[in-house]
């Protein structure tokens, strides 16, 4: 018992952390302890004094375990609570030590974590001491971030047969970040939305311009032809610069689709799931307040795909936004959004986004992509416009259809990124 | 000379072109600037018209050119041009006393409509100041004595009253009287009084 003591002290040093105050008396009480064995050798006191010293020891021990403020435990190899102090009962919301010692610990570790906390067991028991944090459900149905700092525990012959854990509730600490982050993607969410809202507005008051042109130097035409009194030839300057100005506005357009292919530079394997999920953060939120059910469908064995990954957001943002508008705008009583990531042929991924909207007008199904074209009260017709520009700078294509149901479906590909390696590869041998 | 001017100050020159060959068609006379500077530099206040400008142009905004003309005192109707969601633009200009706006894309009807109003607003502002500066020339030409009796009259003082109050025979005002009815080339009394009347309530202006 006296070396298992030794060790239980030597791994709550180990632990350090929160027990700096306990810890220094367990220094000394270590130090009394080692003191205790050499005068056992040295003064060869006896026996029975030496096993009261190490009651008594063992008896402090314990008071500060027991009365320790943060939960301390150990725990067997197969997740058995062998030992939980009384901090560590209030923890895990048990009235008493029998509700939890003896049982498994996964009897209170959520789902999603239970892997990842056998994973950190078997690495205690490999002799690891290590820091891990875990969802917790408790006896009490009460849902808690833990942290725990664990270490092994040796028996007189070095083997191991406990883990050490001293654990304690960072469910706080937890949400405060996870306000951070939520905060932080909603300040992106607003800086791509306005950058996305300006690029717009500019690009509509470029547009404009040569459209105003066109229409004065048009009606001008009409007005005359009208009054009669004007001869042919009095129409040819006025209807080239209409011609220039027809030609300025699809120049505007072109330089617009160059910016959209200019960042085909930043093209990375990309995990379409990763994308879809990012951008379900943003728009969650939004989906929620006009009572719409966002739902995912996405292949989990979906190889990578050559992507810059801020511009296929845009798109899926762009595509949910449009489907939850529609809905919204046609005051659809069921609201859901069903996003699908599928392997598409053999070297594409498609990504499905559908509505329970109104669907789209069959007569006018081959314009949405198009500029300026919109159903939108206050919309400027540009959303799928760009969206089919980044799309097919991806080398992936856009399809828009109405679903059997009803409801809107949308469709993208996207190159897997071996398929295009390869490609540059023959493309290169091909030019040396 | 008096023949009504369109000015158009427009930086998109194609912009201003059409707007030209368009308001050629109800036959004023078109001036197009490249710039707010440029129409500061070249126009002549003289000209009646109006003025058509975008609100949204590099270096002077059509705005500033708006603040540089009221605080010139040059008070030509203008109607500003705004683009798609300038809205806030057009109300800070009509705030600040612009005539009318329009939004692109306009109407071409609804354009030159609202440039006919506007010449003829204009037309009726540079009458009344042609009146103005014509009876101010009137009562400049008057001597200080002749002042002081036509402002006697016009309060409806008999002519013994007035020479009484100025210490002068009642022969001597008469010849004063017949004196300021002749340069103010008024047929009667009361015309002196409107005259007058107009005259006060300008200089409260």
């Amino acid at each position: 018992m006296n070396s298992e003591g030794d060790m239980l002290l030597l791994a709550l040093v180990v632990l350090g952390g929160s027990l700096v105050a306990a810890l220094t008396l367990l220094g000394v009480l270590l130090l009394r302890l080692r003191e205790a064995e050499r005068r056992v050798s040295e003064k060869e006191t006896t026996h029975e004094s030496v096993l009261d010293r190490l009651q008594e020891n063992e008896y402090r021990l314990r008071t500060i375990i027991e009365s320790e403020p943060e939960c301390v435990k150990l725990q067997a190899e197969d997740g058995t609570v062998l030992e939980i102090n009384p901090a560590g009962l209030r923890l895990v919301d048990a009235n008493q030590a029998a509700d939890i010692v003896g049982r498994q610990i996964y009897s209170i570790v959520a789902p999603e974590c239970i892997d990842s906390y056998r994973e950190n067991m078997r690495r205690v028991f490999a002799g690891e001491a290590l820091v891990y944090e875990f969802k917790a459900i408790t006896l009490k149905n009460r849902i808690a971030w833990m942290e725990t700092h664990a270490a092994p525990l040796r028996d007189a012959r070095g083997n191991i047969y406990a883990l050490l854990g001293i654990t304690r509730d960072i469910t706080e600490h937890k949400q405060a970040e996870e306000q951070a982050r939520r905060h932080q993607t909603e300040l992106a969410r607003v800086a791509r939305l306005s950058t996305m809202g300006e690029m717009a507005t500019g690009i509509a008051h470029e547009l404009n311009q040569p459209l105003s042109a066109i229409a004065n130097f048009s009606r001008g035409c009409i007005r005359r032809l009208r009054s009669g009194g004007m001869s042919p030839n009095e129409l040819i300057e006025p209807l080239e610069e209409v011609c220039a100005q027809a030609e300025r506005a699809s120049d505007i357009l072109r330089h617009v689709r160059d910016f959209v292919r200019k960042s085909e530079s930043q093209l990375k394997p990309m995990d379409v799931n990763q994308i879809v999920r990012a951008v379900i953060k943003f728009t969650e939120h939004e989906a929620r307040q006009h009572r719409t059910l966002v739902r995912l469908e996405l292949d989990p064995h979906l190889p990578k795909v050559l992507a810059d990954a801020i511009m296929i957001e845009q798109v899926v943002c762009n595509l949910v936004r449009n489907a939850v508008e529609a809905m919204v705008e046609a005051n659809s009583p069921r609201r859901e959004v069903v996003i699908h990531t599928r392997r598409f042929a053999a070297q594409a991924v498609e990504v499905e986004i559908a509505d329970t909207g109104p669907g789209i007008d069959a007569a006018v199904i081959d314009q949405v992509f198009d500029q300026f074209f919109t159903t939108k009260r206050e919309g400027v017709g540009m959303g799928l416009a760009i969206s089919q520009s980044i799309i097919e700078a991806h080398g992936g294509r856009v399809r828009a259809e109405s679903g059997r149901d009803g409801g809107a479906i949308l469709r993208f590909t996207l190159q897997l990124s071996e398929q295009q390696a390869h490609k540059r590869e023959r493309a290169d041998s091909l030019h040396s | 000379m008096n023949e009504p001017t369109v000015f158009i100050v427009d930086d998109d020159l194609a912009v201003a072109r059409s707007l030209h060959w368009l308001i050629d068609t109800v036959r004023l006379r078109v001036e197009t600037f490249s710039s707010a500077q440029a129409f500061l530099d070249g126009f002549d206040a003289s000209k009646p018209g109006c003025l058509v400008l975008d609100v949204r142009m590099p270096g002077m905004s059509g705005l500033d050119l708006q603040e540089r003309l009221a605080a010139q005192r040059i008070n030509i109707p203008i109607i500003f041009i705004t683009g798609h969601g300038d809205v806030q633009m057009a109300v800070r200009a009509v705030q600040a006393g612009a005539f009318d706006f329009v939004e692109k894309p306009f109407n071409d009807q609804d354009l030159l409509d609202r440039i006919q109003k506007a010449i003829a607003f204009n037309s009726g502002e540079r009458d009344k100041e042609a009146q103005r500066a014509q009876l101010r020339a009137l009562f400049a030409g008057l001597t200080p004595r002749e002042r002081e009796v036509l402002d006697m009259v016009v309060e409806g003082m008999s002519n013994k009253a007035v020479a009484n109050a100025l210490g002068l025979s009642a022969k001597t005002v008469e010849v004063h009287r017949a004196k300021v009815m002749e340069k103010m080339r008024a047929r009667s009394v009361s015309d002196l009084v409107k005259m007058a009347m107009q005259r006060d309530a300008w200089s409260k202006l």
